[in-house]
């Protein structure tokens, strides 16, 4: 390692520069990240705004997470073992590795390792400072090379495609959808006949007048004409821009807008194509299954009170004498009476928070009692479990108490029911730079690469599971929901047959 | 301590008999009121020691029979513990003034102590 990329350990630990270092990183042009070796699993306390470039990501879903989670789902790599190796013998290390972005967009990152020690010889902290040095990569040049060839066919071959008017209205007529094509002053050039059909006008109606003026000045709309003189002519296209309106002849109409400036050289400059979607009719459906599932769950609980009062009361009236299996199915139908309640309760949950009425509370408690409190409920209900806890906050965290418990209990029972009876699970909480981290360890039976993208789905299970533990997987997406709408993040990390670890963080403001 | 009497206001016949047993195991005197239209004039005459009272009903809600109780100075002082299954019956419950509340299905042995609470109080 060349001696420019020495770093000198002890200018980090005077304190009196932290702030001016941390200006000078974020000034970097190259991806710098610091880690905590003193927290489990050695989390991102600090990244720079160049790592957030290069991969795509932004901070706050980037501290607390290992740095792994740059590599996807290509975890095959020798340079992984090179690292830990590395890592493990406190050396610093130099690999090139294959790294994903956000969006999944594969680079190769030239990474280098440096161990940050104490006084006393303790490593504290990493350093990692990446470079996206893919386009060095030759394979990737020549493949890059051809792509663009391809790609320079491509766009010759569509401008032949594009120069054929009958091409352009083909496609304009096919599309189930209704499209207007504008010069620059809104007047209407074409409108296809799934627009004249749906807003049912004719084409006389239509070509060659100002789009304000159509049908009697129903398309004078205050949100449509921001959308177009406000919005874009500074973004070009905009996607999805929502609409409601009650037209004259046709009713309320909720409609989501795309719009795009286009260009064709030579030809005509800034015209304007305005696609238009009638989402009426899919939104009405979308209330209308989330009242049916809020009134459906609602309805169920009035008989479940009634019957989970009698089981009560059927427990508490038992006889001295009763036998013991007389009590053990008096018991176990009081357990899946609970479960069933749980269920309920949650359905409820997942409709109002599609409905987006769950309503947080901000106040203001202690988060490390909050945890123990999760933990101790679930310890009474499984007493059996070796539960452990490590870390603390030590401080006051505000946001919705009861929803988080529910978070973390969800972790737990499912870390309890995915693993063996007799292995531990592990709860670590660590305050990260300004978030909480909180990760959930079992020995479990793991979850493949695959699934884990899916997990947090809605109704989703994963698949062997399901054979075992029937039932519906919205306690994981309910999880997601709760923790994102506190502004945080959710994630799971697992290896086959090896044990997952369920995280989440939350920025403390 | 005992034969306190208790009315409990709910539109579902099941809740109704189940608490009617429940309450009556425990020693207290039970009024059962199913219809929510008549619940303010039965209280007035049962002058009850608690009411138990459920928010979703049809016709009138928990709630707004809890708005007229507190206004009227004849029972306006009677403790009201309500119930309900939804979410936010627990917001409701506060903004309208009940002494109490707790969510269905409900754990007896909760219910049991919170009566017993407010009955002392
Ligand atoms: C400071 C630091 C920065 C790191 N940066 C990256 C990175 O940019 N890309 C990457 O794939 N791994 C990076 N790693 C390596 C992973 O965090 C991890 O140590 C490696 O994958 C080996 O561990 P594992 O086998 O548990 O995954 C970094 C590690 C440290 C300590």
């Amino acid at each position: 390692m060349g001696k420019e990329n020495h770093i000198n350990t002890k200018k980090i630990n005077v304190p009196l520069d932290l702030g001016v270092l941390y200006k000078v990183l974020d000034a970097s042009v190259t991806g710098i990240v610091i880690t905590d070796n003193l927290l489990p699993d050695n989390p991102i306390i600090y990244c720079n705004p160049a790592f957030e470039k290069i991969s795509g990501y932004i901070r706050s879903e980037i501290i607390g997470h290992n740095c792994r989670f740059l590599q996807g789902k290509d975890r095959q790599q020798s340079e992984r073992k090179i690292i830990s190796t590395a890592l493990g013998k406190g050396e610093s290390c130099t690999v090139e590795i294959r790294n994903y972005t956000k969006k999944g967009k594969l680079f190769y990152n030239e990474l280098y390792i440096s161990p940050v020690k104490d006084e006393s010889g303790q490593i504290t902290h990493f350093i990692g400072i990446q470079n996206d040095v893919s386009s060095r990569r030759k394979s990737q040049q020549e493949l890059e090379l051809v792509q663009q060839e391809t790609e320079r066919k491509v766009e010759e071959r569509t401008r032949m495609y594009r120069e054929s008017q009958e091409y352009l209205s083909s496609i304009v007529e096919t599309i189930r959808e209704s499209l207007l094509v504008m010069d620059k002053d809104y007047k209407v050039l074409t409108a296809n006949n799934h627009f004249l059909n749906t807003f049912k006008v004719s084409i006389n109606e239509t070509k060659g007048k100002l789009l304000y003026d159509l049908g009697n000045g129903q398309w004078n709309i205050p949100e449509l004409k921001k959308l177009m003189e406000e919005i874009l002519p500074t973004n070009n296209p905009v996607l999805d821009f929502e609409v409601k309106h009650d037209f004259p002849h046709i009713g309320k109409k909720l409609m989501l807008l795309n719009a795009h400036r286009i260009e064709l050289e030579g030809r005509y400059k800034d015209w304007i194509l305005l696609a238009i979607e009638d989402i009426t009719d899919q939104r009405a459906l979308q209330q209308r299954k989330d009242d049916f599932l809020s009134i459906a769950s609602h309805e169920l609980k009035t008989p479940l009170t009634t019957i989970v009062g009698y089981m009560q009361l059927m427990e508490r009236m038992m006889p001295e004498n009763a036998s013991n299996k007389f009590k053990g199915i008096v018991e176990k139908t009081g357990k899946y009476v609970q479960r069933l309640n749980q269920l309920l309760s949650e359905l409820l949950d997942v409709s109002r928070i599609q409905t987006g009425n769950i309503t947080l509370h901000q106040e203001e408690f202690d988060f490390d009692k909050m945890v123990a409190d999760a933990i101790e409920s679930i310890r009474a209900a499984t007493p059996s479990r070796k539960i452990s806890l490590t870390g603390k906050i030590g401080r006051n965290f505000t946001g919705d108490e009861s929803h988080l418990i529910q978070v973390i209990s969800n972790l737990l029972s499912n870390a309890i029911k995915y693993s063996a009876d007799n292995t531990p699970i592990e709860v670590q909480v660590s305050s990260i730079s300004d978030f909480i981290k909180v990760s959930v360890t079992d020995r479990g039976m793991g979850i493949s690469e695959d699934e884990l993208s899916n997990i947090f789905d809605r109704f989703y299970r994963v698949g062997e599971v399901q054979k075992h533990y029937p039932g519906m997987g919205i306690g994981l997406y309910l999880c997601q929901q709760i923790i994102t709408n506190h502004g945080g993040t959710i994630w799971a990390e697992s290896q086959k047959n090896v044990g997952s670890t369920f995280n989440f963080t939350l920025p403390m403001h | 301590m005992k034969y306190k009497k208790i009315l409990v206001c709910d539109d579902d016949q099941g809740i109704l008999e189940m608490l009617e047993l429940l309450l009556e195991e425990d020693g207290y005197q039970v009024v059962l009121e199913p219809n929510s239209v008549n619940a303010l004039k039965t209280i007035e005459r049962e002058s009850p020691d608690l009411i138990l009272l459920d928010i979703w009903m049809p016709m009138i809600s928990g709630d707004q029979i809890l708005r007229a109780l507190r206004d009227n100075h004849k029972i306006s002082s009677i403790p009201v513990l309500m119930y309900s299954a939804s979410t936010d019956g627990k917001n409701i419950a506060e903004s309208c003034g009940a002494d109490s509340y707790i969510s269905k299905p409900f754990d007896l042995t909760v219910l049991l102590e919170k009566i017993e609470e407010l009955l002392k109080a």
